[in-house]
C-alpha cells in the first residue's frame, strides 16, 4: 500500500513554561527516535507508516524538574471474524461476512489458507466460484458457490486502512448431507415403528371391547 | 348376571372421562393419552415459536433480507396459529380431530423440510410462515377440543397439565442453539422436521369419541352398563320401550335432560358415575341404540356462524382478547424495563425463568382448584384477571430488583391462574358439541390481538418513552377483561328464553317421532342447567 506521512508533536502547557527543560525524548516502546524537530515550544517527529510494523504507541517524555509524558496510539481497528465456524453443506453456497465498525477501510481482501499458506482470492478470475460483494464499504461478503470438502478451512478477511492492514479470521466447515440425515432418519424410523404399534394396540382394544360386548350380551340373554 | 353387571360397574370408580360401557378404565387411559398429546403439541409448538429468534439471526446472514423482512416470517407463523382457527374448525368438524391433527403434524413437518431448501425470504414466508402456522393451528385446535371432549370432570387440571408443556420450552432454546452450531440452520430444520413428525403417532392417540353407537340386536335392548338393581325398565323388553325415556326429552321441560339421562342408565338411587350431561351420544350410557338416530338429520352448514349470534361468545371473546393483551405486553417489556432501571441483563433473565416456573406451578394449582367445583369456573377466571390487573397497575412502583422480582412472581401466579382456565371456561359456557366453531372464532379474534399486541406495545413505548405505560395498559386490559362476565347470567337467561320458545315450537313439530339422542345438545339446551348439573354430578 501507499505510505502515509504522519507528524506527531507534543507541547508543554503554558503554566509550566517557567520550567527548565533538560531533555525531550520520543520513544516507541523501548526504541528511541532520534530525529526530533524542535520548534519554538513543541517537539515533533515525522513518521512514514506503510506497514503494520510501524504501528504502536509513541510516547513523548519531557524531563525537567518533573517528568511529563504523553502517548499517541497508532493502530488499525480490530476486525472481528467469527469464533464459531460457519456451517454449510456440499453443493450449497456459503456467505462469509466481515464488518469494520467505526472506520471505513480503503479496500478488502480475502485469503484462504492452503496448508500453511495464505492465498488471496481473486474473484474476477474465478467468477463461478467466488463472489465478493463490495457494495457497502464497511462490510464485505464473500460468497462461495458449489462447495466441496476442499473449501473447508480458515478464511481471512483483510481490511486495508491508511495506516496499515487488519485481519479477521473465519472458519468454514463443510458437512456432507449424510451428517444431519442420520439423526433425521433415526427419528423417522422411530415414528414409523410407533405408528403401527399404536394402530395394533387400538385394533386389539377394539376387538377386546367387541368381545366383551358380545360376552355381556350373551350373558344378558341367558 | 345382573349382579355381575353391577359389580363390573362399581369396580371402576369415578373416572375423569368416560363412556359408560364398562371399559371406563381404557377410556380414562385414552383421556390421559389426549392430554399427553396436547402436552407434546404445546412443547413443540411453543418451543418452535420461541426459538424462531435464534433462526432469525441465521436467516438474516444466510438467506439475506432486512431485519424487518425476516421478522415477517415469525409474525406470519405466530399469527396464523390463531387466525387460521375458523378454517381449521371447519376441517375438524368435517374430518374429525384425529385426521386434522395428523394433517397438522404433516404440514409442520413438511414445512420444516421444505424450508431447508429456502433461497429467499418470500420462500421462507410461505414454507415456514404459512405451512408451519397452519399446521400449528390444526394441531392446537384438534388437541384442545379432544381434551375437552375426553376430560370432562377434570378438564381444568388436564388443561393445566397439558399447558405446562410450555414451561419446558426454556430447554428448547439452548438445544436449538446447539443444533445450529453443529449442523447449521438447514440441518437443524431437517432434524426439527423429524422431531415434529413424532406428532403423528401422538395424534393417533386422539381416538375419536364414539358418536355412532352400534345398532342393538333386537333381543338385548337394555343398558348393559346400567346397574339394573330393580331397574324398572328392565322388565320391559320391547325394542321400542327403552328408547322412550330418551325420546321424551324433546317434549320435556328444559330442566330435565340431565335427570333423563340418569334415569335411562340407572335406578334413581344410584348416582351415575359418568357425566350426566352427555354432550355426544357416545357419552350416553346406552351402549347401543334401538333405532337409527334421527338427531342431526338437518345438514350442517360448511362454516358454522352460529357463534357469532351467541352473546356468550362475545362475552368470552371480549375477555379472551383483553386477557391476551394483558399477558403478552408485560412479557415483552419486563426485561427492557429492568434494564432501564439499571438491572443487568443477566439478572433480568432471572425474572423470565422464575416467572416461567411460577406460572407452570400456578397453572396446575389453579386447574386443580377449579376442578373441585366449589364455584363456577369463570368466577376464578375473573378473580385472577382482576388480581393480575391490579398487579400490573402497581408495577410502575417497582423500581428495584427485589420489588420487580415480587412483581414477576405475582404476575406469573395470576397469569398462570387465568390461563389454565380459558378452555374450561369456554367449555362451561358453550359445551363441547359446538366447541370447534366457538374456539375457532375466539382464536381468530385473539389472533388479531396477538398480531396487534407487539406493535401496539412498541408504539406505547415510543409515544411515552417509558415502559411503565405498557404495564399500566396491560393492567387496564386485565381489568377490562372480566367485565363481560358480569353479563353472563343475563345472557344465559336470554338464551334460556330463546331456547324455550324454539323448543316448544320444535316439540309441536316433532311430536313423538322419537328424536332419540336429543339428550343435551348444547346448541339448543340452555347451559345454566348444565352448569348446575356439572357441579352436582360430574
Amino acid at each position: 500500500g501507499s505510505a502515509v506521512k504522519i507528524e506527531l508533536s507534543c507541547r508543554l502547557a503554558d503554566k509550566y513554561s517557567y520550567m527548565k527543560i533538560l531533555q525531550v525524548t520520543w520513544k516507541r516502546g523501548n526504541e528511541t527516535i532520534k530525529h526530533i524537530n524542535k520548534t519554538e515550544n513543541s517537539w515533533g517527529i515525522q513518521l512514514t507508516i506503510s506497514e503494520n510494523r510501524k504501528l504502536g504507541s509513541y510516547t513523548c517524555t519531557v524531563t525537567g524538574e518533573e517528568e511529563f509524558s504523553v502517548a499517541f496510539h497508532l493502530q488499525v481497528p480490530q476486525i472481528e471474524g467469527r469464533e464459531k465456524p460457519v456451517i454449510s453443506y456440499e453443493g450449497d453456497s456459503a456467505i462469509l461476512i466481515c464488518k469494520s465498525h467505526s472506520y471505513t477501510p480503503i479496500a478488502w481482501t480475502w485469503y484462504m489458507t492452503n496448508g500453511s499458506e495464505q492465498i488471496a482470492i481473486n474473484d474476477s478470475l474465478m467468477l463461478d466460484k467466488y463472489i465478493i460483494d463490495r457494495t457497502d464499504a464497511n462490510v464485505t461478503h464473500l460468497k462461495i458457490l458449489k462447495l466441496t470438502k476442499e473449501d473447508d478451512g480458515a478464511y481471512w478477511c483483510e481490511a486495508a486502512y491508511e495506516l496499515g492492514k487488519s485481519k479477521g479470521k473465519l472458519k468454514l466447515k463443510i458437512l456432507s448431507l449424510m451428517v444431519p440425515l442420520k439423526p433425521f432418519l433415526a427419528i423417522v424410523a422411530e415414528v414409523v415403528i410407533l405408528v403401527p404399534l399404536i394402530l395394533l394396540f387400538e385394533f386389539y382394544s377394539k376387538k377386546k371391547r367387541a368381545e366383551d360386548e358380545k360376552e355381556f350380551d350373551q350373558i344378558e340373554q341367558l | 348376571m345382573q349382579q355381575q353387571g353391577g359389580e363390573r360397574k362399581e369396580g371402576k370408580p369415578e373416572p375423569p372421562a368416560v363412556t359408560g360401557d364398562g371399559s371406563q378404565g381404557t377410556d380414562r387411559g385414552w383421556a390421559w393419552a389426549a392430554v399427553l398429546h396436547f402436552f407434546l403439541v404445546n412443547v413443540f409448538v411453543m418451543g418452535m415459536l420461541k426459538t424462531f429468534g435464534i433462526f432469525f439471526v441465521a436467516f438474516q446472514e444466510d438467506v439475506g433480507g432486512s431485519s424487518e423482512q425476516v421478522s415477517w416470517i415469525g409474525s406470519i407463523m405466530s399469527s396464523l396459529r390463531f387466525l387460521g382457527a375458523p378454517l381449521v374448525a371447519v376441517v375438524c368438524r368435517r374430518m374429525g380431530e384425529r385426521p386434522t391433527s395428523i394433517l397438522g403434524a404433516g404440514l409442520v413437518s413438511g414445512g420444516c423440510l421444505l424450508s431447508t431448501q429456502a433461497t429467499g425470504v418470500p420462500f421462507l414466508c410461505v414454507s415456514m410462515g404459512l405451512l408451519l402456522g397452519m399446521g400449528f393451528c390444526c394441531l392446537y385446535q384438534a388437541a384442545a377440543v379432544m381434551t375437552a371432549k375426553r376430560c370432562r370432570t377434570r378438564l381444568a387440571f388436564s388443561n393445566a397439565v397439558a399447558r405446562s408443556g410450555m414451561g419446558l420450552t426454556f430447554l428448547t432454546a439452548p438445544f436449538t442453539q446447539l443444533l445450529i452450531d453443529t449442523y447449521g440452520w438447514q440441518g437443524t430444520l431437517l432434524i426439527f422436521s423429524g422431531i415434529m413428525l413424532n406428532l403423528v403417532p401422538s395424534s393417533m392417540l386422539l381416538r375419536p369419541v364414539r358418536t355412532q353407537l352400534p345398532l342393538c340386536p333386537p333381543a338385548s335392548n337394555e343398558d348393559r352398563s346400567s346397574v339394573p338393581k330393580g331397574h324398572p325398565e328392565e322388565a320391559t323388553n320391547g325394542a321400542a320401550q327403552p328408547s322412550q325415556p330418551r325420546g321424551l326429552p324433546s317434549t320435556e321441560p328444559p330442566a330435565e335432560p340431565c335427570s333423563t339421562g340418569a334415569v335411562t342408565t340407572a335406578a334413581p338411587g344410584e348416582a351415575p358415575t359418568d357425566s350426566c350431561c352427555p354432550e355426544t351420544i357416545s357419552e350416553a350410557t346406552k351402549s347401543c341404540r334401538s333405532f337409527p338416530v334421527l338427531k342431526e338429520e338437518k345438514p350442517q352448514p360448511l362454516v358454522d356462524f352460529s357463534p357469532l349470534k351467541d352473546p356468550l361468545f362475545f362475552i368470552f371473546t371480549w375477555s379472551f382478547l383483553f386477557s391476551h393483551l394483558a399477558y403478552f405486553v408485560p412479557i415483552f417489556h419486563l426485561v427492557a424495563r429492568a434494564r432501564t432501571l439499571g438491572i443487568s441483563s443477566m439478572d433480568a433473565s432471572y425474572f423470565i425463568s422464575v416467572a416461567g416456573i411460577t406460572e407452570t406451578g400456578s397453572q396446575l394449582l389453579s386447574g386443580w382448584i377449579a376442578d373441585q367445583n366449589w364455584t363456577k369456573k369463570y368466577h376464578y377466571h375473573a378473580a385472577y384477571l382482576v388480581l393480575c390487573g391490579v398487579t400490573n397497575l402497581l408495577c410502575p412502583l417497582a423500581t428495584t430488583f427485589p420489588l420487580l422480582m415480587t412483581y414477576a412472581v405475582a404476575f406469573a401466579i395470576f397469569c398462570g391462574g387465568f390461563l389454565a382456565l380459558v378452555l374450561p371456561v369456554l367449555v362451561d359456557l358453550v359445551g363441547v358439541q359446538k366447541l370447534h366453531s366457538y374456539l375457532g372464532f375466539a382464536s381468530f379474534f385473539a389472533g388479531i390481538a396477538a398480531v396487534g399486541g407487539p406493535p401496539l406495545a412498541g408504539w406505547l413505548y415510543d409515544y411515552t418513552q417509558t415502559y411503565a405505560c405498557s404495564f399500566l395498559f396491560a393492567g387496564a386490559c386485565a381489568l377490562l377483561s372480566p367485565v363481560s362476565f358480569f353479563l353472563e347470567p343475563l345472557a344465559q337467561r336470554w338464551k334460556l328464553q330463546k331456547a324455550n320458545v324454539s323448543m316448544q315450537s320444535e316439540a309441536i313439530l316433532q311430536g313423538s317421532s322419537g328424536r332419540a339422542g336429543f339428550g343435551c345438545s348444547h346448541s339448543q339446551m340452555p347451559t345454566s342447567t348444565d352448569l348446575q348439573c356439572q357441579s352436582k354430578n360430574c
